[in-house]
C-alpha cells in the first residue's frame, strides 16, 4: 500500500464519460491541425498517444481570446445594464501540463489576490485540474529552470504519471480526492507502480535541455535594463506580432471594446500584447514606441517586474513563444546573453 | 549540423565572403541574413552591422523568412539575401517608393524550394523535434528518425507556394549566389487546397471561412510577417472610424483578411510567409494566392517582376479586362 491510486489506460474513456456527468470536460484536441483544449465529445482518447502540449495554452478556458462583459441598452431613462449569463457547469481539464497549471497559479496572484476578476475567478473556482505529468517535453522547454519538473505538479487536484499501460493517480488536494473517490476504474498503486512513476519523472527531468540561468538573473537584469544597445539588437528580428505574449499562459493584458449598434451593444474584453505599437494608446500613448523598448517590457514583466510585485518570475518556461516565434525569437538567448554583472 | 549535402556548401561560403566585404568596404550599413535558429531545422534572422557575425550566416532548405519585411524599418544601406520570391517583394517596395533600389544590394539565392515541416511531420508521424535529420539532396530529401534514413520526393515535402514557384531565381539582384535553380514544381499539388474551395458552392465556402477565421486570435502576425503589408497604421487600428473591431470575432477577423488581401494584390509575391506564420494554421494562403492569380488573369501582371512598371493599381492598361464595368 503506498497510499496512491493507478488507473489503466484502457479506463480512461469511461473515466471521462463518467466525470462529463457532473463538468464539461476539456481534453486535448487536434481539430484543424491545431492542439487545443476542447470540450469531450466522447469516445475518442487518441490524444493520450499524440498529446505533448496544446497551442494555445489552459488559461484561455479561464480567460479567453475574448469573452463579453456586459451587455447595454440605452433608452429614454438612461443605459441598462445586464451582466452575461455565468455558466454554472463546472469544468474539468484533463491534461493539464505542469508549466500551465503552474501559470494559473502565477495568474492567480493578479486576477485574484491583487483584484479580484469576477470574469477569471468565476471559471476558476469552478473548475478542476487533472495534470498530466510530461514525459517527452520540445526542444524549446525550459521549465526545470524555473523549479517546474516536467511530470509534477501541485498546482492541479489531481496529478497523474504514465507509468506504461497506466497513470498513476497522485491525490494532490480535497477536491481531487473527492473527485477520484466514486472513480470507478481506481486501483491502488503498489510499490512496483510508484518507482516507475519516479523513475519516468527523472527520465524527463532530464530531457529538458534548454535552460536559463536564474541564478543571478537580477543582478544581470537591473543594470542591463538602460542598456538600449544589447536591447536593439535584442530586439532587431522581432515582428511586434503578437504570438508570444498571446500564447503566453502568463500574460494577461486584455483590451476593453464597446461594440455599439443603435441604442445597444456589448462591453467586449479581448487579450491585448505589449508587442503591439499601438499598445495603451486608446487611454493615452504607448510609451514604448521604439520596438526594443517593448521588446525589452516582455522580458522585464516577466523576470523583472512580476518578481517585484509577486516574488515569483511569471514565466513557466513551457517554450511556446520560442517554438510560435515565426522568426525564431528565443527569450532563453535574450536572458543567457545579458551582460555579466559589473 | 548542416542540413545539406556537402558539395552545396560553398554557396554559404561565398555569401559569407561577399557579406564581409559589403560591411568591411562600408557599400552597406547592415547585413540581412539567416544564421542557425535555437530549435531544430530553423534558422533565424540575422540583422547586424558586425562583420564578425556573417561568419554565422547560413543557406539550407529552412531559410523560410522573407527578409525584405526589414527592409522598411532599417535605417541606412543594406546587404540583403534574397530567395526568388523575396526578390520579387524587393522589387515590389521599389515600385511602391518603400525603398530605394540604390540603397540595397540584394545577394540573391536561387532557390530550389524550402521543406514545410508541417508536411515532414505528418509524413513520418513524428515532431520536427523528434527528427535526427533532413537531408534535401537535389529532387530527393532523405528524412532520419530514430537512426534510420528513408528517402522521398522532395515534392512530398516542398510548400505549397514553392510548389507553384513561377521565378525560383532572383528577378534582381546584385550578385547571384549559385547556379540559376531548376524550376521543381507541382502545380496539382501547389493548388489543391484552391481547387477544393473553387469547387465548393458559395454556402459552403463561407462555412468554411467562417469556421475557419473563428480560430483567429487576431495575433497579427500575417500582417507583421507579410513584407506587401508596409502601412505605418493598419486599417483594422484605426478608431475614427472603426472598420472592424479589434477583438477576434469570426466576422471582424474574416473581414480583416479579406481587406488585407485587397490592400496586397499587386504586391503579394505568393511567398507563403502568412500562412507559414499562423499559430491557429488558418489557410491564409489560399486567399492569397488566388489573389495573385486573379490579379494575374485580370490585369496581366505578375507583382515583382518589373521595377519600373507602375504598381497595379495605379495604372491602367487597354489589355485589362474590364468587364466588371458595366
Amino acid at each position: 500500500m503506498t497510499g496512491k491510486k493507478k488507473i489503466s489506460k484502457g479506463n480512461i474513456e469511461r473515466l471521462l464519460n463518467e466525470w462529463s456527468q457532473e463538468f464539461t470536460v476539456f481534453v486535448p484536441s487536434q481539430e484543424n491541425g491545431v492542439a487545443t483544449l476542447a470540450k469531450w465529445g466522447g469516445g475518442d482518447t487518441s490524444f493520450l498517444a499524440w498529446y505533448r502540449n496544446t497551442i494555445t495554452p489552459a488559461k484561455a478556458n479561464f480567460f479567453p481570446p475574448m469573452e463579453e462583459m456586459f451587455s447595454f441598452r440605452k433608452d429614454r431613462e438612461g443605459y441598462h445594464i445586464e451582466l452575461p449569463p455565468t455558466d454554472e457547469r463546472k469544468q474539468l481539464i484533463f491534461g493539464i501540463r505542469p508549466c500551465d497549471a503552474r501559470a494559473l497559479a502565477i495568474l492567480d496572484m493578479t486576477f485574484k489576490d491583487a483584484y479580484e476578476d469576477p470574469y477569471y475567478l468565476s471559471k476558476r473556482n469552478n473548475t478542476v485540474l487533472i495534470g498530466l505529468g510530461c514525459l517527452n517535453p520540445y526542444d524549446s522547454c525550459f521549465c526545470t529552470s524555473l523549479g517546474i519538473s516536467p511530470a509534477e505538479s501541485t498546482d492541479v487536484d489531481l496529478m497523474l504519471t504514465d507509468i506504461g499501460d497506466q497513470f498513476l493517480i497522485e491525490e494532490i488536494t480535497q477536491k481531487g480526492r473527492e473527485l477520484i473517490a466514486t472513480a470507478s476504474g481506481v486501483e491502488e498503486a503498489t510499490e512496483a507502480d510508484e518507482g516507475k512513476a519516479k523513475e519516468v519523472k527523472e527520465a524527463s527531468y532530464k530531457k529538458v535541455a534548454k535552460k536559463i540561468e536564474t541564478e543571478d538573473i537580477k543582478e544581470k537584469l537591473l543594470p542591463a535594463f538602460n542598456n538600449q544597445d544589447y536591447w536593439e539588437r535584442a530586439a532587431a528580428k522581432c515582428l511586434s506580432c503578437g504570438i508570444c505574449t498571446f500564447l503566453c499562459p502568463t500574460c494577461y493584458c486584455f483590451d476593453i471594446n464597446d461594440e455599439m449598434v443603435k441604442n445597444q451593444g456589448e462591453r467586449l474584453r479581448s487579450w491585448d500584447s505589449c508587442a503591439f505599437p499601438i499598445y495603451t494608446k486608446m487611454p493615452m500613448e504607448n510609451p514604448r514606441v521604439e520596438k526594443w523598448r517593448r521588446v525589452r517590457q516582455r522580458v522585464y514583466h516577466k523576470y523583472e517586474f512580476y518578481p517585484m510585485s509577486f516574488g515569483v518570475i511569471a514565466c513557466t518556461g513551457c517554450g511556446r513563444c520560442i517554438r510560435q516565434c515565426p522568426v525564431n525569437w528565443d527569450i532563453t538567448q535574450a536572458l543567457n546573453g545579458l551582460p555579466a554583472k559589473i | 549540423m548542416s542540413y545539406l549535402p556537402t558539395k552545396n556548401r560553398d554557396v554559404e561560403q561565398r555569401l559569407r565572403d561577399e557579406a564581409k566585404s559589403l560591411l568591411e568596404q562600408g557599400r552597406v550599413d547592415y547585413v540581412i541574413g539567416f544564421e542557425p535558429g535555437s530549435l531544430k531545422f530553423t534558422t533565424t534572422p540575422l540583422i547586424t552591422n558586425n562583420k564578425d557575425d556573417v561568419d554565422h550566416l547560413v543557406i539550407n532548405p529552412f531559410i523560410v523568412n522573407n527578409l525584405s519585411v526589414y527592409l522598411t524599418e532599417i535605417k541606412g544601406r543594406v546587404g540583403i539575401i534574397a530567395k526568388g520570391c523575396d526578390s520579387r517583394s524587393i522589387i515590389s517596395l521599389i515600385q511602391d517608393k518603400q525603398v530605394v533600389r540604390e540603397d540595397i544590394v540584394i545577394m540573391g539565392i536561387p532557390c530550389p524550394g524550402l521543406i514545410d515541416l508541417k508536411k515532414v511531420e505528418r509524413l513520418v508521424g513524428k515532431d520536427r523535434d523528434e527528427l535526427d535529420n533532413i537531408i534535401r539532396d537535389g529532387d530527393k530529401v532523405v528524412i532520419t528518425v530514430d537512426g534510420q534514413g528513408k528517402e522521398y520526393p522532395i515534392t512530398e515535402v516542398l510548400y505549397d507556394n514553392c510548389l507553384g514557384c513561377e521565378f525560383p531565381t532572383p528577378q534582381e539582384y546584385d550578385v547571384l549566389l549559385g547556379e540559376p535553380a531548376p524550376l521543381v514544381t507541382d502545380l496539382t499539388a501547389s493548388r489543391q487546397k484552391i481547387e477544393m474551395l473553387e469547387g465548393m458552392s458559395q454556402q459552403q465556402r463561407w462555412d468554411f471561412w467562417k469556421d475557419e477565421f473563428s480560430r483567429c486570435i487576431r495575433c497579427y502576425a500575417c500582417r507583421n510577417i507579410c513584407p506587401a503589408c508596409f502601412c505605418e497604421r493598419c486599417f483594422v487600428e484605426e478608431s475614427e472610424p472603426q472598420w472592424v473591431l479589434p477583438v477576434p470575432r469570426w466576422q471582424d477577423n474574416l473581414i480583416f483578411q479579406v481587406v488585407r488581401n485587397i490592400h496586397v494584390a499587386g504586391r503579394c509575391t505568393d511567398c507563403g510567409e502568412c500562412e507559414r506564420a499562423c499559430p491557429m494554421n488558418i489557410p491564409l494562403r489560399s486567399l492569397a494566392r488566388k489573389t495573385y492569380d486573379l490579379v494575374d488573369e485580370l490585369f496581366h501582371y505578375k507583382s515583382g517582376t518589373d521595377k519600373e512598371a507602375s504598381p497595379l493599381m495605379t495604372a491602367y492598361e487597354q489589355a485589362e479586362a474590364e468587364d466588371f464595368i458595366r
